[in-house]
């Protein structure tokens, strides 16, 4: 096996590994114009492959909340033409842990601000007649994109990214690397940044995600037979990750009916460890 | 600390008895009593009333940190991690990241006894009872003067004072159920319930999505708003809501099979068009899974 280096060569066991991050999981958009005055909804729609499902038996939480950010991010970019954003904030509730998919998506500006844009993602499992699965707020900071090209043919339609011939699963995806208990590292490996050179979203929720599983996973008598999933989560995007490695340092705050609050720090290691990332995941034994 | 005029002699914050502290130039503490006037179904302090007291103490850290500016709620999370005994909870916050348009602030919240020590279990202090999340949008000050007198040193104490609640505070602040299984209730808007900005306060739209959602979600279960507690809010804040009455419907997520429950709550202003202010994510478990539960 060759192993994934820092922006180097990405072929494991012939396999290419160069996807971006919103490719991996395979999501299809759709913009649907409003009137002239009011944002355009998107709608996505995306597969639950077999190496993206996680032990609660659906798309794992850090993919869903990977296309959270995709199309949040991009139904708030568009709202806000010339200029762009970034996320601050993405605040979801997983009410459903199984999933047959395709998962639907539809997202919703609710609010467009001279400095800010909040949308609303709902999501549905379409394979399973249409039922709610998670729903979602993010709120975007809006920013000048300076020499970044954002140009789009109206309305837009991104494909859905076609099948991996032979896929990695999300961890190694995401270069997280193995380990077990309150702290988990993420490699900061060139196909995990967005065009603006720094860590994908979608990249920080997976690591929130497995980094909280392992947390409490580590902690006696907490699994269940299917292990422990992440479920809700509270995510604030305090500042890029530029550097890398990544890390995420958790502490168990307490559990609820079942349902464990894990506190979430993460730190760009190279950018003198500054906090980047704060948030929450809950997770439940399944 | 001085908010001017605010807030008024007959106000929410007095009646709820706050006291708090700024303890450093980035920290503060605020602290209330857990009566049986502000229990939940379980006996725990109700969400809507922790939503009310990290508010508060994000709001004083804010306005230390941002003067001669001033800031509104942006978002605010909520999440019960245990029992949510007193004899007080108290909410600990603290900066994490000060931008040029947010303000982002953590707060545990704790329990602490009559001298405001820390509850210990053990020997030990007890875990934290919740944890919350604020993200305040920075506003440009017009007027270079501050718009609150803040202390010369520090700490620094100050107290909201009232004469406390004679009933439950849902029925103090005047929230109507108008519809259980949409979740629809209804609030008017009146000096008791402002914030610095003549709206109403952050905190009492959390208390208006925790019974909207309870009542959505008690009843998708075949009972009432009683049979389940909101253990996590998640709160997205659009516009203010100065006119009202402020109404609220709820979508209920299908609760999971062993019991989690969720909804989406709207809030609009019926008074400024219908205008949307808030968006919800509000979570809850059935009160049987958590009455009894010892911290």
């Amino acid at each position: 096996m060759t192993s994934a280096g820092q922006g180097g060569d990405d072929m494991v066991d012939g396999v290419d590994r160069r996807r971006h991050v919103s490719d991996y999981f395979r999501l299809e958009r759709r913009e649907v114009p409003s009137s002239a005055e009011q944002p355009s909804v998107v709608l996505g729609r995306a597969p639950v492959d077999d190496h993206a499902r996680g032990p609660g038996g659906g798309l794992r939480t850090g993919g869903l909340l990977t296309n959270l950010d995709t199309l949040g991010g991009f139904t708030s970019g568009l709202a806000v033409l010339p200029r762009w954003i970034v996320t601050t904030s993405l605040l979801a509730t997983v009410s459903e842990l199984r999933h047959v998919g395709p998962l639907g998506y539809r997202a919703d500006v609710v609010r467009r601000g001279r400095s800010s844009v909040v949308t609303v993602i709902d999501v549905v499992d379409e394979g399973a007649g249409g039922h709610p699965v998670a729903a979602a707020t993010m709120t975007c900071a809006v920013l000048d994109p300076g020499a970044m090209a954002l140009e789009f043919e109206r309305p837009v339609v991104v494909p859905m990214p076609p099948p991996q011939v032979d896929p990695v699963g999300p961890e190694a995806f995401f270069s997280i690397e193995p380990g077990e208990g309150p702290v988990t590292r993420l490699v900061l490996v060139d196909r995990l940044r967005n065009p603006w050179g720094i860590l994908h979203g979608g990249a920080v929720a997976m690591l929130a995600d497995e980094a909280a599983c392992r947390a409490v996973a580590s902690v006696p008598g907490a699994s269940g037979p299917g292990g422990v999933a992440a479920a809700d989560a509270v995510l604030h995007y305090l500042r890029p990750v530029r550097v890398g490695p990544v890390e995420a340092r958790c502490t168990v705050l307490g559990t609820v009916a079942g349902r464990t609050v894990v506190r979430v720090a993460i730190h760009d290691i190279g950018s003198d460890d500054r906090m980047t990332n704060l948030g929450t995941m809950t997770v439940v034994a399944v | 600390m001085a908010f001017g005029a605010y807030p008024p002699p007959e106000h929410l914050l007095g009646d709820l008895g706050m006291e708090a502290e700024l303890t450093t130039a980035e920290t503060a503490w605020v602290r209330t009593r857990a009566t049986p006037f502000v229990a939940a179904a379980d006996g725990g302090v109700r969400i809507g009333v922790l939503a009310t007291l990290v508010d508060i103490v994000g709001g004083a850290i804010g306005a230390r940190v941002l003067q001669p500016d001033w800031m509104a709620t942006a978002d605010l999370t909520v999440q019960r991690t245990g029992p949510v005994l007193g004899p007080q909870v108290e909410a600990r916050g603290s900066v994490l990241r000060r931008g040029r348009t947010t303000l982002v602030i953590e707060a545990l919240v704790v329990a602490v006894d009559e001298d405001g020590h820390t509850v210990e279990v053990d020997g030990r202090p007890a875990d934290p009872v919740a944890w919350a999340s604020m993200t305040f949008a920075v506003l440009p000050a017009r007027d270079p003067a501050p718009m609150v007198h803040m202390p010369a040193g520090l700490p620094s104490q100050w107290a909201f004072a009232g004469g406390g609640f004679r009933s439950p505070v849902h029925d103090e602040v005047g929230i109507e159920v108008v519809g259980a299984a949409a979740g629809h209730v209804s609030l008017e808007v009146r000096p008791y319930l402002h914030n610095s900005f003549g709206a109403v306060q952050g905190g009492v739209i959390g208390m208006l999505a925790e019974a909207a959602g309870a009542e959505a979600l008690g009843a998708a279960r075949g009972g009432d708003g009683s049979d389940v507690v909101v253990t996590d809010l998640q709160i997205a804040y659009l516009a203010l809501g100065r006119i009202g009455p402020v109404v609220t419907s709820a979508r209920v997520l299908e609760p999971g099979a062993d019991g989690r429950c969720s909804a989406v709550v709207e809030l609009r202003d019926s008074g400024a068009d219908d205008r949307l202010m808030t968006v919800a994510n509000v979570v809850a478990v059935p009160t049987v899974d958590v009455v009894g539960v010892a911290p």
